[in-house]
């Protein structure tokens, strides 16, 4: 009935998974909320800046300036990570 | 086996994955009120004033919220 404690070798404590079971659950929600919420703000970004007037389809420039909007948004992040990172006081 | 052992360790990793979550939050929080304020229409790369104001942007919002955490507990004294 236990398929946990049969696919794990740890058989002492059955119904407690591992410390590292636990975070890694907790790691891939948070990869799957960072997920969402970084296409979320990208896309309202980029719809801001490069659809102004919406008509009745996208053109040409409105997509590759949403197409440049993706990747200098995706370059701002790593410039904004830098900057965070490098404030940090190096630790022990 | 010592489930409290298990616990303790469990306590210290989440404790961990809490402070890169709001490492992570933070680094969202400065892109999007940098993009803001330093991009204009995007191109194929940032002009160089572009790339200085994202990175000023940066850390002068750092600047401000140590500034503000000092202002507050002056205000608690």
């Amino acid at each position: 009935m236990n398929t946990y404690a049969s696919t794990h070798s740890s058989g002492a404590n059955v119904s407690q998974p591992s410390p590292e079971a636990v975070i890694e659950q907790v790691q891939r929600h948070l990869a799957e909320a960072y997920a969402e919420e970084l296409f979320n703000t990208v896309r309202d970004k980029c719809f801001m800046k490069c659809v102004t007037k919406p008509s009745s389809s996208l053109s040409g420039n409105e997509s590759s300036c949403i197409s440049r909007c993706v990747d200098r948004y995706m370059e701002a992040t790593g410039i904004t990570s830098r900057a965070v990172f490098n404030s940090i006081p190096r630790e022990y | 086996m010592d489930s409290s052992r298990d616990t303790a360790e469990l306590q210290k990793l989440l404790e961990q994955e809490k402070s890169r979550a709001m490492l992570n939050e933070l680094v969202n929080k400065l892109t999007s009120v940098c993009w803001d304020k330093c991009v204009g229409t995007p191109g194929s790369k940032f002009s160089s004033s572009e790339t200085a104001c994202l990175s000023n942007c940066a850390q002068r919002y750092l600047e401000t919220s140590a500034l503000i955490v000092r202002r507050f507990t002056s205000m608690q004294q």
